[in-house]
């Protein structure tokens, strides 16, 4: 049996194992499984956040996300790691034409301001601190490849921004673990909840999403420029 | 029917990821397969005539799982942190040995082994 047989025996066996899992969740339990009706049946002060995915992931399963930001963490480590070791290519620097200069100008601007929107109101309305910080990484990339990378870097020193992104993992573990100061458990929420609904509510959701964006946006601009360092040019 | 085109966009993912031997366009297919799930696992998520969950206090109204798209995020956050390492090790390989066909890859690794062990005359 040759090897492009095995492969294909390979592929047809995960779709169609593929193919019963789905078929099993659409006849057991579906169309709403009892753990997850859990969260829809709490009351909305319990989290305080309007946007009940935010309170989910920001409130009930806060470790699931803290883990998450620390193999995202991790991914940029790596990615900086094994990227400064290899030697690269450099590439001449090719100057991009006006319309694609002037679309930049209107649009980074705009990428920055939804990031900023969707990290404060990520509790209130769709958003969140994941979207924000790719959204805000996005835009910057927009003007890295209207104005140069070098022009870029010079403004945001990747080297810098990736030790901004420990500072700030940092100093969301430090809050996580801040409620062990006055003998609570970590991860307790000590700030008010708020009337949901409201800007001020949702208790520490607000920061995390804020702290958070922060991270993924530094996290993901070092990734962006050690991958444009390496090969020269966007 | 967001379930279906899920299942469609996996088994094509899928069968990319495992048929085709350039790397750059099994990342891609790995990608496709990631794309795949999420929409798989917001559409189990879906109930008829449900709104996204964004609830305001006293509101009632059918709204869609939440949970679901909670746990979702984790996915897109894991595949992002996947996709960048891999494309990492593909340029890697690809400054080694000059190309993204991963047979002339494994071929050239071979040869390379091959060469450590055959002592020198």
């Amino acid at each position: 049996m040759n090897k492009r047989r095995i492969r294909t025996i390979l592929a047809v066996g995960i779709i169609a194992t593929f193919a019963t899992l789905v078929a099993l969740t659409f006849v057991s339990n579906y169309p709403v499984p009892a753990d997850s009706q859990q969260y829809l049946a709490r009351p909305l002060g319990e989290t305080g956040a309007s946007n009940r995915v935010a309170g989910i992931y920001l409130n009930y399963r806060l470790l699931d996300t803290l883990l998450e930001v620390l193999v995202f963490s991790v991914a940029v480590l790596g990615v900086r790691h094994y990227l400064q070791q290899s030697e690269g290519m450099s590439l001449p620097a090719l100057s991009e034409s006006e319309v694609v200069q002037t679309a930049v100008g209107f649009l980074s601007p705009l990428a920055l301001l939804l990031c900023t929107f969707f990290a404060i109101f990520g509790h209130i309305s769709p958003g969140g601190g994941f979207a924000a910080g790719v959204i805000a990484a996005s835009g910057l990339l927009y003007m890295a490849i209207a104005h140069g990378m070098k022009a870029m870097e010079a403004r945001l020193n990747p080297d810098r921004l990736a030790l901004a992104e420990k500072a700030t993992l940092l100093i969301l573990l430090a809050f996580v673990l801040s409620p062990v100061a006055i003998g609570r458990v970590p991860l307790t929420d000590l700030l008010p909840k708020g009337t949901p609904g409201q800007l001020l509510s949702g208790g520490s959701i607000l920061i995390y999403n804020i702290l958070i964006a922060m991270k993924v946006f530094v996290g993901a601009w070092a990734v962006i420029a050690v991958f444009a360092q390496h090969r020269g040019e966007l | 029917m967001a379930a279906i085109v899920a299942f469609m966009l996996f088994g094509l993912g899928i069968l990319v990821l495992v048929l085709r031997r350039d790397l750059v366009i099994k990342l891609l297919a790995l990608g496709l397969v990631n794309a795949a799930s999420i929409l798989f696992f917001v559409s189990i998520g879906d109930r008829p005539g449900a709104r996204a969950p964004i609830q305001l206090p006293g509101e009632i109204a059918v709204l869609a799982d939440p949970l679901p798209q909670a746990l979702v995020l984790s996915a897109i956050v894991v595949n992002f942190a996947i996709l960048a390492l891999a494309l990492v090790f593909v340029m890697i390989l690809v400054e080694r040995y000059h190309t993204t066909d991963s047979t002339r890859i494994e071929q050239e690794i071979a040869r390379e082994i091959d060469e450590e062990e055959t002592p020198c005359p």
